[in-house]
């Protein structure tokens, strides 16, 4: 790759990007006067829309009696509300009772008013209610009289509640107008009741003090630290960043891609010697940069806004200025996996129009990786650090609440995830300029027969890319509606036979079934796409071999991502019920259950029909990995899914070098055998066999390995040999290393014309 | 200096199945010779041409230019090649010049001897006046001179033109064509695709009829005619081409 060409395409696409009006008013124009005049209209709005008033309809209002004073002319009493101006809140209509009904009759009216909405609240007081405060109050005064004393204080607490008056609210929560008014009465009837609690104590000769023991004050602390703001900014800030970032990158993306196959000018510059790393890295930091602009721009617009409009209201003070240097720090490979992400879909976009529509589903996967670090007990930890976008948002947070110890501690794993991420993206875009099936794509009609015609007559000895990616997604989605159906309601016993039924269903019918109908529809060499082929024999015992090894390795493994993604108490609990329930059945039995039929079933899907697929991506180790995430993912619980692709890699690894599926069988037989046996075996045999011992120790539930060092070292040796076989490979990889023969064969062929 | 050998191009297509754009097609061109491939819309013209110029790959067979095989070295044979077809367009928001010189620094020319080979070309093919015009501004005769020089700005040894005159006046066509010429007598191995007899005539050195992706017939113009005994160019066109039609109906060669 060359540099200056990369700087050369970069400074053609920023002039080409600065010299097109929309894209400039879009990334400058726009920020700088939407969030002004969304202020103004703001304020223009919030001049109008005073707070309106609900209205109450009371019905009973003669049955208070001479309780405390509640209505005064028509409205509440002035002196209930903390603020006298809120009474005009509160319209009061008065049921008519003349002449008077039966108080049902009444309360069953005003129930269908509430309903219908002519009436926010409906406040009902029940015709015995004026008896019943005179009769509360002579309980209190009997009960606090010294001739009572003597009773016990539970029955005296009985005798107090079932004497208790109770009038009813009506309100409906289908109405936010009802809602309201029913908050607005709460503070109403809490400050009568202060003062029907002050009657009664005064009665009993008590200080009205004594309704208040304790006084519980509040300070909020923040207001001293410079981070008064932060809570609310540090929410708002990092998702709007997001939006930008993403926004900003899009637009220019489908213009650099989209918009350049669309004016043909995109072969002239794949016929010129520019290579198409050198492209799409020069396209790449065009987009980084708009998309860096748009969001500094947007977010430097509205902290000005904010601070202008709301700068009076303390909770949006504004974060101290060292915070703002993290939001430009985190922007940058936000920006950068963003940008990746926007290119590599507008390249596959046939025009702009079409690269127009990929701008929602984007946003609606990457909002969720954003939006769910602001749920309140989302913190930064190794777990979420791990996760794309949500650790970065998560980073942010925690600096701009001024927990920068902490963010310092996981900066490194976000930047790595981050950049990880931003390379795989960078990558897919590659792989699109290079596929000239995205590159001179023609709209086709859309014909659903024509298009099964097509598979089934027109297919391949092996799978297509696609058609591996469909089947994986086709198996999750069963899966998933399926697991539901199939999975036992809390509850309902759940007997070693379940469990089998379950775990036949799901091997037999929701992972082979898909796998083999793909094979045998979309391919026409069966035997090719799953491997059927008697491998070098050697490699059958080795794959035994290495799945020994590197079972400590993988307990190992396993422990560390529990200690990074703990167990929830509830999932432990339902596990450790499955255990019993394992355990009480036959090891045979569960040998064939667990390690068995699932080998078969799943090797001939992912080892089978999927890696087949995939290795037309023509890179050997990327189509092992995509393979063995698709695999990660089939797994349901989040802890077994980071397991399964790890082992999935050795899997897809061993069935690529050897060419065959029977040696990825039989690794993963010998691989879930021991992890099921493991735990049976016979306490007693530790002692009987001591040479076990330095094999393995006793652990909480099941054995642990010891050397688990030294069995990788011995694994690691084992796939190198592996490594070493010489294996079938797909026409795309044979292609691949032949351009790469080719490319260093004549190392100085450019150079020599040039000159 | 081209050396296209059994050329085999498939594209997957739902109406038509797997579709046979290039059914192996083979031939050689030579330095100060135009070789023109002659054939009517949808011949594969394009598609072997864009397999020259490595933006596609062959489905089966070999190609090589000046030495560098277009599937393992793409990036070498860009060196060695300008490209210039009716799907290159020019960028709308960069001017005449900064397109050109944008492409000569592409191509790793210095930039001292850049501008001068740039001032030369600009002079030649009269575009000093369309200098500082963005390529929206352009006529299509102003946007075709511009993708010559484009393509020429490097000198390189091989030069592809597919259908370049599509769509331009006659003027344009033929201030073209005597580019296409003079470049032919400074030596340079040039590939010229048309459907046009006249120009095919009028510039050929030696020509290959293409139709649904074979070579009916290959050689210089002369022996065409002999061969076939007929002097009108496109009353021999016509006739291999019905030829070829009547011996392979479209279903069986399509399928």
């Amino acid at each position: 790759m060359s540099f200056s060409n990369v700087k050369l395409i970069l400074s053609r696409e920023i002039r080409d990007q600065l010299r097109d009006r929309r894209t400039l008013f879009m990334m400058f124009v726009l920020p700088i006067l939407l969030y002004p005049l969304l202020g103004m209209s703001f304020i223009q709005i919030q001049q109008f829309t005073e707070e309106k008033p609900t209205s109450v309809l009371v019905v009973g209002a003669r049955n208070l009696g001479d309780a405390p004073r509640l209505f005064e002319n028509s409205q509440f009493a002035l002196e209930l509300f903390s603020d006298p101006d809120m009474a005009r809140l509160l319209e009061l209509h008065f049921l008519r009772d003349e002449p008077p009904r039966p108080m049902a009759e009444q309360r069953d009216e005003a129930h269908r008013a509430v309903q219908a909405g002519q009436f926010d609240v409906a406040l009902c007081f029940p015709e015995t209610f004026a008896e019943e405060v005179e009769q509360f109050q002579q309980t209190i005064r009997r009960l606090a009289t010294p001739s009572a004393s003597g009773r016990n204080g539970e029955s005296a607490e009985l005798e107090i509640n079932s004497r208790i008056p109770q009038p009813d609210t009506l309100y409906t929560t289908t109405s936010d107008k009802s809602s309201i008014a029913q908050n607005r009465l709460d503070e109403v009837w809490n400050h009568w009741n202060q003062r029907l609690i002050e009657t009664n104590l005064t009665a009993v000769g008590l200080p009205v003090a004594a309704a208040r023991p304790v006084e519980l004050k509040r300070w909020d602390v923040a207001g001293e630290t410079a981070y008064r703001g932060a809570a609310l900014w540090s929410k708002i800030l990092p998702v709007l960043l997001l939006i930008w970032a993403l926004t900003g990158a899009f637009y220019p993306a489908v213009d650099l891609c989209a918009g350049e196959k669309e004016r043909g000018t995109l072969e002239t510059l794949l016929s010129s010697p520019a290579e198409r790393s050198e492209i799409v890295l020069g396209k790449l930091v065009t987009i980084m940069l708009f998309s860096m602009l748009t969001a500094v721009l947007n977010l430097a617009s509205v902290g000005l806004t904010g601070w202008l409009v709301f700068g009076d209201y303390p909770e949006f003070a504004p974060p101290p200025p060292v915070s703002v240097l993290w939001l430009a720090i985190a922007l940058v490979p936000i920006s950068a996996l963003f940008s990746a992400l926007c290119l590599a879909l507008a390249a596959f976009a046939r025009s702009t129009k079409e690269g127009q529509y990929y701008l929602m589903p984007l946003l609606l996967i990457t909002m969720p990786l954003a939006v769910l670090p602001m749920t309140p007990g989302a913190e930064l930890n190794l777990g979420n650090s791990l996760v794309p976008v949500t650790g970065a948002v998560l980073l942010l947070r925690s600096a701009l609440e001024g927990s920068y110890l902490l963010a310092l501690r996981f900066l490194p794993v976000v930047v790595a995830v981050t950049l990880a991420a931003c390379l795989l993206a960078v990558r897919w875009a590659v792989d699109q300029f290079n596929s000239e099936t995205v590159l001179f794509r023609e709209s086709e009609r859309l014909d659903v027969g024509l298009w099964l015609r097509h598979l089934l007559h027109d297919r391949q000895p092996t799978p297509t890319v696609a058609g591996a990616v469909f089947c994986a997604a086709a198996i999750l989605m069963v899966r998933f509606f399926m697991s539901s159906a199939l999975s036992p309601s809390p509850g309902e016993a759940f007997d070693f036979l379940d469990f089998a039924r379950v775990n036949l269903i799901t091997q037999l019918a929701m992972i082979a079934l898909p796998a083999l109908l793909m094979t045998a529809l979309l391919t026409s060499s069966p035997r090719q796409t799953l491997l059927l082929r008697l491998p070098p024999w050697r490699t059958v015992p080795a794959a035994i071999v290495l799945a020994v090894l590197l079972h400590p390795v993988v307990n190992a493994i396993h422990v560390v991502v529990q200690e990074l993604y703990p167990v929830s108490e509830n999932l432990k609990a339902t596990l450790r019920g499955m255990e019993q329930v394992l355990n009480s059945a036959p090891l045979w039995q569960l040998v064939l259950l667990i390690a068995v039929v699932p080998a078969i079933c799943e090797e001939l899907a992912f080892r089978g029909f999927i890696l087949s697929g995939l290795r037309h991506v023509g890179h050997k180790w990327r189509a092992i990995v995509y393979s063995a995430v698709l695999f990660g993912l089939a797994h349901t619980i989040l802890q077994q899914s980071l397991m399964a692709c790890i082992v999935g890699v050795v899997l897809g690894f061993v069935a690529v070098q050897s060419g065959s599926i029977l040696p990825a069988i039989a690794f993963h037989m010998v691989h879930n055998a021991l992890q099921v046996s493991i735990g049976r075996l016979p306490p007693d045999w530790l002692d009987r066999w001591p040479v076990l011992n330095y094999l393995i120790r006793p652990v909480e539930g099941g054995y642990m390995f010891h050397w688990p060092v030294a069995a990788g070292v011995a694994a690691l040796a084992l796939m190198i040999w592996f490594g070493r076989l010489p294996y079938p490979k797909s026409a795309e990889e044979e292609l691949q290393e032949a351009i790469e023969r080719g490319s260093h064969e004549d190392d100085d062929g450019a150079v020599r014309v040039v000159a | 200096m081209i050396h296209v050998d059994g050329l085999v191009k498939h594209y997957a297509d739902l109406r038509r199945g797997q579709f046979v754009a290039l059914g192996g097609i083979s031939f050689h061109a030579e330095p100060g010779q135009i070789y023109g491939l002659l054939g009517p819309n949808g011949a594969g013209k394009t598609t072997a041409l864009r397999i020259l110029s490595t933006v596609l790959r062959p489905t089966a067979g070999t190609a090589s230019v000046n030495g560098f095989d277009v599937l393992t070295q793409p990036s070498q044979v860009r060196h060695q090649i300008g490209f210039m077809s009716a799907n290159t367009a020019v960028y709308d928001r960069m001017t005449a010049w900064e397109m050109v010189e944008y492409f000569g620094r592409l191509h790793g020319i210095p930039q001292s001897e850049l501008t001068e080979r740039m001032e030369g070309l600009f002079e030649r093919l009269q575009m000093n006046e369309i200098r500082d015009l963005l390529g929206a501004k352009m006529s299509t005769g102003m946007k075709q001179k511009v993708s010559i020089a484009r393509a020429v700005v490097h000198d390189p040894p091989v030069l592809i033109f597919d259908e370049a005159t599509a769509g331009l006046d006659v003027l344009v066509a033929r201030a073209l064509l005597n580019a296409v010429a003079e470049l032919r007598d400074q030596g340079k191995c040039i590939v010229f695709s048309t459907h046009i007899m006249r120009e095919a005539e009028k510039l050929c050195d030696r020509v290959a009829i293409v139709h649904r992706g074979h070579i009916l017939a290959e050689g210089t113009l002369d022996d065409l005619r002999k061969q076939h005994d007929e002097r009108d160019l496109e009353e021999l066109f016509f006739r291999l081409i019905s030829r070829h039609d009547e011996a392979h109906p479209p279903e069986t060669v399509a399928s």
